[in-house]
């Protein structure tokens, strides 16, 4: 079996006596997609942060490709392959939708500390704008002002931007949360198009594409693991369904 | 040869991009012709406070305007400046390109330390931080009994070679080619990807991190330009003062940068510059306007300026800049909506 592009061993994370992160361990092969689902408040927005290096545990050790990265920044974890959207749409609101595309063009060629040519009409960096807008089919809105975007689009681009450094982890929070049926829909595609060429650790809510998506499920519930395995082991899991699917069915 | 065609191009470009700038830099060029045949050359020397003041505004604009790093201390550069003049001159440094070589760098070294402390934190912090550190600077000069205390030095125009700044109108020309290379200097930055990625940074700090980009990094080093053009400005303000104290560094100078770029247009070209010939030529009339109606409150014209910044802000929301904006905007709109039809 080969190594796991993520590795979570023993991890721990309190806000007072709010336990978001108990002694929580796991694993995210390469180019598998591994969705942790869980209630409200369950602490999977939380323990992103800590594998993006936004908050730090308390305790136990986060790898990557078989490296630890605690001591490692937000913007050393992303040169080491970790890409994120977040579940607060999470992209430059002033900007066009083709600046955006540019912005994390030029970031991905290690360009953005240079002084002299205007960015915004560099042929190089709109070809490479075009092409990372391409990959979620936003080229056609390239003009647009981010702020004019229909929300669905915005989450799009954001995912665009988290591709532009061609992670080798993918971190979703709540991808499809807000969108129009359309555009979750369209998103699922695009998430489905990238299954065995990035892992994705993929947060949703929206059951129908989790189960649709996901190779593999963790069940969160309090901040601990209370279930992990294939769709059809959680759905048939008995614990499962009492803590969290059997609300809603 | 191909080098530098390629940079008269993206030059050109720039220039023909930011029109207003460059009518304002040319205006300067051209207005001693008119304060020679109006016989008024007390205007030359208000020009030169505007082109100084406006200089300033310039700098401080790219970390507040497009970095949007709100920094309430910048005239502490300017002061640095100005007594890396006074001081050099005390110790028998007369050259004035010696002074600018040395205010330029006294500020950017100045500039990275205090960047580098101050922008760990933001917002309020920030604010707040920049200002303890000029009020620092600008007490620490009050102190320094040798170099005059809060009375101040007298100084002598540097010399600059071939130039004598006695001469009429050497000065004005130098503070001009200083005025002429920062906007040339910002205008090309601010269109860089390194300007684009700070204006970004303004934006959305986190999806700059997200992209694998250190955001302090490209503050610190905005920072510290903007420090060094006020160096700029105030190793000329000097010259053009024959004197320093620490004055030149108190707070409200720092307030008064701000309002300069607030009522141009924050994050323009051409705003801080506008904003400082408004600003000036305001300072100068609103006295005279106020002392004719009503004598006693001659010196309190801010009552009036208030109101008018105020005014400014609510409805030209990119400041004058902005209005101006709108204005070729809507009738630039109109002609098409007319070709339409
Ligand atoms: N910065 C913080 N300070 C204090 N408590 C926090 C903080 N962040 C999260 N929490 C708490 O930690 C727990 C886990 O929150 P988290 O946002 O990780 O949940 P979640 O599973 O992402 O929920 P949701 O599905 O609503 O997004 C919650 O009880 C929350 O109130
Ligand atoms: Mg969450």
């Amino acid at each position: 079996m080969s190594q796991p592009i993520l590795n979570l061993l023993n991890l721990n994370k309190s806000f007072g006596a709010v336990k978001a992160t108990s002694d929580l361990s796991l694993t995210v092969m390469p180019g598998e997609i591994h969705a942790l689902i869980g209630p409200n408040g369950a602490g999977k927005t939380t323990l992103i942060q800590q594998i993006y290096g936004a908050q730090k545990q308390d305790s136990g050790q986060i790898s990557l490709n078989g490296s630890e990265i605690t001591a490692l920044s937000v913007p050393d974890r992303v040169k080491a392959g970790i890409g994120r959207s977040f579940q607060i749409s999470n992209v430059l609101m002033d900007f066009t939708v083709m600046e955006n595309g540019i912005i994390a063009e030029q970031a991905r060629l290690g360009q953005s500390f240079r002084f002299l040519r205007p960015a915004f009409s560099d042929r190089q960096l709109i070809r490479g704008g075009k092409a990372i807008l391409e990959r979620v089919g936003l080229e056609k809105r390239a003009e647009q002002r981010v702020g004019d975007l229909a929300h669905g689009e915005r989450r799009m681009l954001e995912l665009a931007l988290a591709l532009a450094t061609s992670p080798s982890l993918l971190l979703l929070d709540e991808p499809m949360a807000g969108a129009g049926p359309e555009d979750s829909q369209r998103m699922a595609d695009i998430i489905e198009g990238l299954r065995g060429t990035v892992a994705i650790l993929l947060i949703e809510h929206d059951m129908d594409a989790v189960f649709r998506l996901a190779d593999r499920l963790t069940v969160m519930v309090e901040g601990a693991v209370i279930a992990a395995g294939t769709a059809a082991e959680i759905s048939a899991n008995e614990a499962v369904k009492l803590a969290y699917l059997g609300g809603e069915e | 040869m191909s080098g530098l065609s390629q940079f008269l191009a993206l030059a050109g470009d720039g220039i023909k991009a930011n029109r207003l700038l460059w009518l304002l830099i040319g205006g300067f060029a051209v207005f001693p012709i008119f304060t020679h045949f109006a016989d008024l050359p007390f205007w030359n020397d208000v020009a030169m406070r505007i082109m100084l003041l406006g200089m300033a505004a310039m700098g401080l604009n790219l970390v507040l305007g497009y970095g949007g790093m709100v920094s309430f201390g910048h005239a502490a550069f300017i002061g640095i400046g100005a007594y890396c003049v006074g001081i050099g001159e005390f110790y028998g440094l007369t050259n004035g390109w010696a002074h600018i070589l040395l205010g330029m760098i006294v500020c950017g070294l100045m500039g990275l330390i205090i960047g580098y402390l101050a922008l760990r934190t933001s917002g309020i912090y920030f604010i707040m931080i920049t200002l303890a550190f000029a009020q620092m600077l600008f007490f620490l000069f009050v102190s320094l009994e040798q170099f005059g205390g809060d009375d101040g030095m007298s100084i002598d125009r540097a010399e600059f070679g071939l130039i004598d700044l006695y001469d009429p109108l050497r000065l004005y020309f130098l503070i001009w080619v200083a005025l002429a290379l920062v906007g040339l200097g910002l205008m090309f930055i601010v269109r860089s990807r390194f300007g684009v990625t700070l204006r970004a940074i303004k934006s959305n700090e986190s999806r700059i991190e997200a992209m694998g980009l250190e955001p302090l990094r490209f503050k610190i080093t905005g920072y510290v330009i903007s420090a060094v053009i006020c160096g700029l400005a105030g190793v000329l303000f000097a010259n053009w003062q024959e004197y320093v104290s620490p004055d030149i560094m108190h707070w409200t100078r720092s307030g008064e940068l701000m309002i300069i770029i607030i009522l141009g247009g924050l994050g323009t070209l051409a705003g801080p510059l506008l904003g400082a010939i408004v600003f000036l030529l305001l300072e100068e009339s609103l006295p005279m306007l106020l002392g004719a109606v009503a004598p006693a409150y001659a010196e309190n014209w801010m009552i009036l300026f208030g109101p008018l910044l105020i005014m400014v802000v609510l409805f030209g929301r990119g400041g004058l800049v902005g209005l101006i904006a709108t204005r070729n905007q809507s009738t630039s709109n109109q002609k098409r909506g007319k070709a339409g039809q």
